[in-house]
């Protein structure tokens, strides 16, 4: 699928909500999304165009702005999907793709984690890696990787 | 009542909790619980030249390093514009292949002592040193390869190797079908594994499992056929593939993927002796060409600008369907690395192989899904 066919197919569907579909290398294409059409156009993406495999979610801190993105794949196509949206840093939250994806879960988990994306209707928003109560995002980039004080694990009272 | 079987435990190959709740010795819930291992990898990424952070892919996976160091290098070449010498490739598929072949076998070795044949695990490891005598040969390390680099690999292969290698080939081929004959030719193995930890198709896809999982549940899908990189669209080979979805099945699909990948590594043997050159680009900025840039150096150090890009790669691993992202906003440090684990995926799907079989059985299912934690907590 070529990234103006993917353009057609979902400009239809989610109208000024869909941002941009841009070219990338060894994909379909890269969708660019407003965060209030995350599900609808998952469940489009899964059960319209067939990428019933969900491979990765992960999460970008841009520092004023987040980004999560998604990588799903096709088997009739043979091709990945990246989807991505911005979340504001100051209001991290996005739909949970698990309702639509099961593969999602623990992606999620860790996206929400190592990022701090919080997933609105996510069965299971626990930390995975990490010990639970701890107190940082580490994949934030105020979090710094030089400050002896940080190496201390703090946790909160749990 | 919740069982903790873990962190310490025979069943566990590396540091994760596998909390299941019993009835009686039924399985009704699973809950692994994992990040024993978690080193910050993506993290410590960030703080790293390019060609720094290959040194970690080796320590993300322990016993598939070089197919995680190419995973990441084609990422970051594709992040940093870099074009690859075509002998470089064809090096890359074979380290992929033979790393394939040491992690299958490494795979072999720790089921089968999982579910109590301790002779087959002595021969196991012992093939498995022949592969990393051969990556010895050429990278100098026999586990910490470090051996790509953006732009191709650090050295070309020593004189010889080919002919090594084809000896090493031609030795362990009959060996494979030692291991069938003490595993699948014995009943108890049988009576273990049959029937245990099944999964259709349409399951692993919903919950995201890939690689020899995937493939015994009848799909064959695999990344080198649908998606070649390297070379892959340039050898022959077959795409192993079972229907039952059980642990046996996924037995047999490692072991014939075992013997395809005999054979991928023999076609690229010849098509290296045939074809000598140069195994890292030539036009390479000083600080990334460089194998070993010195310290201080005029370039390395400094704060250089590079195009922009966003690199992302997926390559089959032994364990199944691995990616990287790698962006790169053109200092000289990538802004973000993100790996996707196909052990991760496959681990957290453990509810819908385990609910409704027996705590006895949690070794043999768990055994068969290979996981390596190492990946899984990064």
């Amino acid at each position: 699928m070529k990234p103006e066919e993917l353009k057609d197919n979902l400009a239809e569907l989610l109208g000024p909500r869909l941002l941009a579909v841009e070219p990338f290398a060894g994909m379909a294409g890269r969708v660019r999304f407003e965060r209030t059409a995350a599900l609808e156009l998952f469940r489009h993406v899964r059960e319209v165009l067939g990428y019933r495999h969900l491979s990765m979610v992960g999460g970008i801190d841009w520092v004023d702005h987040r980004e999560v993105f998604y990588v799903a794949w096709s088997d009739e196509r043979k091709e990945y999907v990246l989807l991505s949206t911005d979340v504001p840093a100051d209001d991290p939250h996005l739909e949970s793709a698990a309702p639509v994806w099961t593969a999602a879960v623990w992606h999620e988990r860790e996206a929400f984690e190592l990022v701090g994306i919080l997933f609105d209707h996510h069965p299971d928003l626990r930390r995975l890696l990490t010990p639970e109560g701890y107190a940082f995002h580490p994949l934030l980039r105020s979090f710094k990787l030089h400050e002896p004080e940080d190496l201390e694990v703090k946790t909160r009272n749990v | 009542m919740w069982v903790n079987m873990g962190p310490q435990h025979p069943m566990t190959h590396g540091l994760w909790n596998l909390k299941v709740r019993i009835d009686g010795e039924i399985i009704v819930d699973a809950d692994p619980e994992m990040g024993y291992l978690h080193r910050g990898i993506e993290k410590i990424s960030e703080d790293r030249h390019y060609n720094e952070v290959v040194t970690l892919m080796d320590r993300t996976c322990y016993v598939a390093g070089l197919s995680w160091e190419t995973l990441y290098i084609t990422a970051a070449e594709a992040a940093l514009h870099i074009e690859v010498p075509e002998r470089a490739r064809w090096i890359r598929m074979l380290t992929d292949e033979l790393q394939r072949i040491g992690s299958h076998v490494m795979w072999y070795a720790a089921f089968v002592q999982d579910i109590g044949l301790m002779t087959p695990f002595l021969y196991g490891m012992r093939d498995r040193d022949l592969i990393l005598d051969l990556f010895q040969s050429f990278t100098g390390a026999r586990m910490t390869y470090e051996y790509n680099r953006v732009g191709g690999v650090r050295n070309d292969l020593p004189n010889g190797f080919t002919d090594r290698a084809r000896k090493v080939m031609d030795w362990l081929m009959p060996r494979f079908d030692e291991y069938d004959a003490l595993c699948l030719g014995s009943d108890i193995f049988h009576r273990r594994c049959d029937d245990l930890g099944r999964l259709s198709a349409t399951e692993c896809i919903d919950l995201g499992i890939t690689g020899p999982m995937l493939r015994s549940a009848g799909l064959a899908r695999d990344l080198r056929k649908d998606r070649p990189y390297h070379r892959y669209d340039q050898v022959d080979f077959d795409v192993a593939t079972a229907t039952a979805g059980d642990v046996t099945a996924r037995y047999l699909v490692r072991m014939e993927e075992l013997r395809q990948s005999v054979r991928i590594v023999r076609q690229c043997l010849d098509w290296l002796d045939k074809h000598p050159g140069s195994v890292l680009a030539q036009e390479l900025p000083r600080w990334l060409g460089a194998p070993y840039a010195p310290v201080g150096a005029e370039g390395y150090l400094l704060k250089r600008r590079y195009p922009s890009g966003t690199g992302f790669s997926a390559v089959e691993e032994p364990h199944g369907e691995a990616q990287a992202y790698v962006v790169n906003t053109g200092g000289e440090h990538p802004y973000r690395v993100k790996f996707r684990s196909p052990v991760f995926a496959n681990m957290s799907g453990a509810k819908s192989y385990l609910v409704g079989y027996h705590v006895a059985d949690i070794p043999p299912i768990m055994g068969s899904v290979d996981i390596c934690v190492g990946e899984v907590d990064r």
